[in-house]
């Protein structure tokens, strides 16, 4: 790509950076305000011993026995949280974003391999309803999207996991890491990822949104022109019917799938970010899953920063706007 | 001065046939199969008001544990401690449905709030709302729930709050897309010229002929979420307690019975969620195609 | 003529089925029209006339959908000769009940299938199209240039990427677009309409065609680009001599470009024959729409003699209730009373009056 054509992308690309962090920035107080006004009193265990000392902005309300500032604590809070330090988990006393990030690498797997198993689930569908229309092999495809995005997904697991243990007797029944030392061991980490991109419930609207894209894009005159000159109406629709649609649903799907990733990596006992997440809900471990708040946060806006990139990258027009 | 129109004058024109004649059939049988769930929904909901039920749901019967579907006495079997799977299920709608409600009512009431000062305003406080559409999709919305949870241990209602809430900028931007549509239509310019307030304007011409099939079809889809979200959340544990029953508690503690083969105590339960949602999710969009006229070919 | 024709459409008829309305819109109906090689058709008519629709058909650009094509497209040149609509009423079944279509069924997937494979070497390579609004006519997300390289490669026998970008730029010169190399690298959306429309025929006939359909070719730009457009079309006219069916509803354009005329009505052809013939405003014998659609034009001639434009009363026929008699029936002000009967019950045919010159209206038959 020549340097001229860089230029428009990398200011588009600025710009969206600075609404990434700023959105990012949002994230964090409203993270903050819910722990803030928690009964538990979170922060005090949090930034104790920071707030007291003289660096502090309140310090001299300290000294008179008032207590700091909802906008100090929460300056300070941010302060820690831009150095990395997420607080020490209640339960287990390690280091909040170090634990975090150690599962956080087996949600990724989780999610992105869910969203692809989405994908070869949706794309194909949608693209055989765009060229045929509603036929006796779409239909009951459509009706099947249907049914599957209103599983309940921990059923589902429950289904796969009894077919693999029981029936192919792949797996130990007891479930969790430890049971994948057998040969079969990495298919066990299929599993969840087949089970969540299957039932995470978006498979009908995914469907439904990639057809309209793609058909919109197909009554467009330059598809028309592209079959007027016996081009391929396929490669001339790639961009705006299908790279440009796939990337911004895979953006915006990213928050639900992680929702359902709490639930499956509870159902396979998968060390994500979910199930921890769901321990520190059950044990009111307020660091810890405000620091996985905060990560899936920065995770579906890096999603979103993607999606702004690749549209960009493809259109031409992006950068003129 | 002669003119075909008079010749032609048998035709029928395509918008005033009513919208059961336009819709596809397919439609129609979503929004049948739809009704009919929501129906049920709300007989049965009521039925547990009014403790109206075929058994006690907490009822044991160690004498007659895991009965299939179709045994004497108890239509849908019994549970793994003899209970009434039946009644279970029905006792288990109470568990979601005034908290679905409270959800919508939240999503529908600010969403439209929000929607009309957006759209009908536009300016900052259109920049405002898009921060905070942005804002709220950031947070994947079970880890929210948990964040919630952890912060104040509430009962379902406060989480059904928070369901409201984050389902607001989807209606919110319906809202505003629909104002922006009759804007460019200078519909709303037409009212404003004819002299009406406002408020007649934005409440009778604008929500109530515009956009009154629109928020139906919302709170259809809303209480879709809902109930995914009370059969998730009492799943994990952290709904309705055993053993007061809810769908996502029933699923949950049939676990250990449905790995040895006996399938039927979590699997009632988990098609009574299937069924429903599927018939929320169906009801919506067979409204959707007929009403809004958005069918993708 | 003596050459044979190059296109051949023999009754012609493009039908939609209206769900909503439960019945057909005939929007081509009994349409045959000649383009022998070298010369230019100009097909004229009100929007909704069909003439656009005749076009699409003869491209297979409308093969989907709830629509009906019956009739003889044939085309003849010297690498293909066949009919592009051949078998294709296979496809489609129609029940009958006292004379009333009661259903009509279509094999969409069938007919699709053979009517790609039937326009695969025909589309492009044979016939090229180009567009109204050519701005939304070319890939918004490709440069200009690739467009145009990527019907060389597929088309002609140029095969090189290099070859093939040489090539395209010639083009663009061809088309008196300036400085072609830089043009080459555009997008789309840096380009005004004109030039989008120059582009486009750059494309069209860098595939070297037998055929090129102009469908309204500058319907959508402003007046002053599009007398340039029509004098860029008069100039590679002259020059390559292609063969071209010009669809406009701009008489002035028609009249500019065309060795012969077809005016076209309510989806049907009212009268065809040589330019000079038909748009001679004092010819003598001409149909009554002809007449009146000249008389409607804005020119000198027409005011001075006049002091007013004449419109042509009432509205364009409605193609689902098709009246049995004569199309223009309603709207005509030249029916006499010798002929009103036959006016009203019977459609005439479309007959010879002169060589070459033929028309569809009681007036000039025994």
């Amino acid at each position: 790509m020549k340097l001229s054509a860089i230029r428009p992308i990398a200011l588009v690309l600025s710009r969206e950076m600075a609404i990434t962090l700023l959105l990012l920035l949002g994230v964090s107080f409203v993270v903050f305000i819910i722990l803030y006004l928690s009964p538990g009193d979170p922060f005090s265990a949090l930034l104790e011993g920071q707030l007291s000392s003289g660096e502090s902005p309140s310090g001299a309300h300290e000294v008179l026995g008032v207590p700091p500032s909802w906008y100090a604590r929460y300056l300070s809070w941010l302060a820690n949280l831009l150095q990395g330090n997420f607080g020490t988990s209640i339960r287990t006393g390690m280091p909040v974003l170090g634990e975090v990030l150690r599962v956080g690498i087996n949600t990724l797997i989780l999610t992105l391999g869910s969203m692809l198993v989405t994908l070869l689930i949706a794309v194909p569908i949608a693209l055989y309803s765009v060229v045929r229309g509603i036929n006796k092999i779409s239909w009951p495809l459509t009706m099947f999207a249907y049914v599957v995005s209103a599983l309940p997904v921990f059923w589902l697991g429950y289904i796969v996991i009894y077919f693999f243990t029981h029936k192919l007797g792949l797996f130990p029944l007891a479930f969790g890491y430890a049971t994948t030392s057998t040969k079969f061991g990495w298919l066990y980490a299929l599993l969840p990822i087949f089970v969540l991109g299957v039932g995470n419930g978006t498979i009908s609207e995914v469907i439904r949104s990639l057809r309209d894209e793609m058909g919109r894009v197909m009554a467009e005159d330059y598809i028309r022109t592209a079959r007027a000159k016996g081009a391929s109406v396929w490669k001339h629709s790639f961009k705006e019917g299908l790279l440009i649609p796939v990337t911004e649903i895979v953006a915006a799907k990213i928050p639900f799938i992680l929702g359902g990733a709490v639930i499956v990596e509870q159902v396979f006992n998968w060390p994500g970010m979910g199930r921890m997440a769901w321990q520190a809900a059950q044990d009111r471990d307020y660091p810890v899953i405000m620091g996985i708040a905060i990560l899936a946060a920065v995770f579906v806006r890096l999603g979103s920063l993607f999606q702004s990139v690749v549209y960009v990258a493809v259109n031409p027009r992006a950068s003129k706007e | 001065m002669k003119s075909y129109s008079q010749i032609s004058g048998e035709i029928g024109e395509f918008s005033d046939l009513p919208f059961w004649k336009k819709a596809d059939t397919v439609d129609l049988a979503y929004v049948t199969y739809g009704l009919l769930i929501v129906t049920l929904v709300v007989l049965s909901y009521f039925l547990g008001s009014f403790n109206l039920l075929p058994h006690d749901p907490q009822d044991l019967d160690l004498e007659l544990m895991m009965a299939g579907p179709g045994t004497a006495g108890h239509l849908l079997g019994t549970d793994f401690m003899g209970r009434d799977m039946l009644s279970r299920l029905i006792v288990g709608i109470q568990a979601y449905f005034l908290p679905g409600l409270l959800a919508i009512t939240i999503s529908l009431l600010f969403g439209t709030l929000l929607g009309v000062l957006a759209g009908y305003h536009g300016g900052r406080s259109e920049t405002v709302i898009t921060y905070f559409t942005n804002l709220v999709d950031s947070f994947p919305r079970l880890v929210l729930i948990l964040l919630v949870i952890a912060a104040f241990k509430p009962d379902i209602y406060v989480i059904m709050i928070v369901v409201g809430i984050t389902n607001i900028p989807v209606v919110a931007s319906l809202i505003k897309g629909k104002i922006q549509f009759l804007k460019q239509k200078n519909f709303i310019e037409a009212d404003t010229a004819l002299g009406l307030p406002t408020r007649t304007i934005i409440l009778k011409h604008i929500l109530w002929h515009n956009c009154r099939s629109l928020l139906i079809i919302q709170a259809t889809l809303g209480m879709g979420e809902a109930i995914l979200m009370e059969t998730s959340l009492s799943y994990l544990g952290f709904g309705v307690q055993e053993p007061t029953p809810s769908w996502g508690n029933m699923v949950q503690s049939g676990a250990n019975y449905f790995m040895k083969g006996q399938f039927w105590p979590s699997t009632a339960p988990a098609l009574a969620i299937l069924f429903t949602i599927l018939g929320f999710h169906l009801l919506g969009d067979g409204l959707n195609n007929i009403l809004e006229g958005r069918r993708g070919k | 003529m003596t050459t044979a024709p190059l296109l051949k459409i023999e009754d012609l008829r493009t039908y939609f089925y209206s769900r909503s309305k439960q019945a057909f819109i005939r929007s081509v109906d009994n349409v045959s029209l000649k383009i022998a090689t070298g010369e230019t058709l100009g097909v004229v008519g009100e929007s909704g006339s069909g003439k656009s629709i005749t076009a699409l058909s003869v491209m297979g650009l409308i093969s989907d959908g709830p629509g009906v094509i019956s009739g003889k497209i044939g085309i003849k040149t010297d690498r293909v000769q066949k009919n592009l609509l051949h078998d294709l009423g296979d496809y489609v079944t129609v029940t009958k009940k006292d004379n009333k279509i009661m259903s009509v069924k279509k094999d969409v997937d069938g007919w699709q299938q053979r009517s790609e494979s039937m326009m695969s070497r025909v589309r492009g390579k044979e016939i090229a199209m180009i567009f109204q609004n050519p701005k939304s006519s070319l890939n918004p997300f490709t440069t200009v240039g690739k467009q145009i390289a990527e019907a060389i490669l597929l088309h002609t026998a140029i095969t090189s990427e290099q070859e093939a970008k040489d090539r395209a730029i010639y083009w663009l010169d061809r088309v008196k677009i300036d400085s072609p190399r830089l043009r080459y690298e555009n997008y789309p959306f840096g380009l005004s309409g004109g030039m989008c429309q120059r582009a486009m025929i750059a494309m069209a006939l860098a595939s070297e065609p037998s055929l090129l359909i102009a469908d309204e070719p500058t319907t959508g730009l402003d007046a002053t680009i599009q007398s340039k457009i029509v004098d860029l079309l008069a100039e590679l006219k002259s020059e390559l001599g292609v063969t071209t069916m010009l669809i406009s509803h701009d008489i002035s354009i028609i009249s500019r470009l065309s060795d012969r005329v077809a005016v076209m009505y309510g989806g049907t052809v009212f009268e065809c024959g040589p330019a000079r013939d038909i748009l001679a405003v004092d010819a003598a014998a001409k149909h009554p729409y002809t007449a009146a659609l000249l008389t409607s034009i804005p020119s000198a001639r027409n005011v001075r003699e006049k002091g007013y434009l004449q419109a042509i009363e009432g509205d364009v026929l409605d193609t689902i209730n098709i009246p049995a008699g004569c199309r223009f029936y309603s709207r005509c002000n030249r029916v006499t009373d010798t002929i009103r009967e036959k006016c009203e019950r019977h459609e005439p045919d479309l007959r010879e009056i002169a060589p070459g010159h033929k028309v569809r209206c009681w007036l000039y038959f025994e």
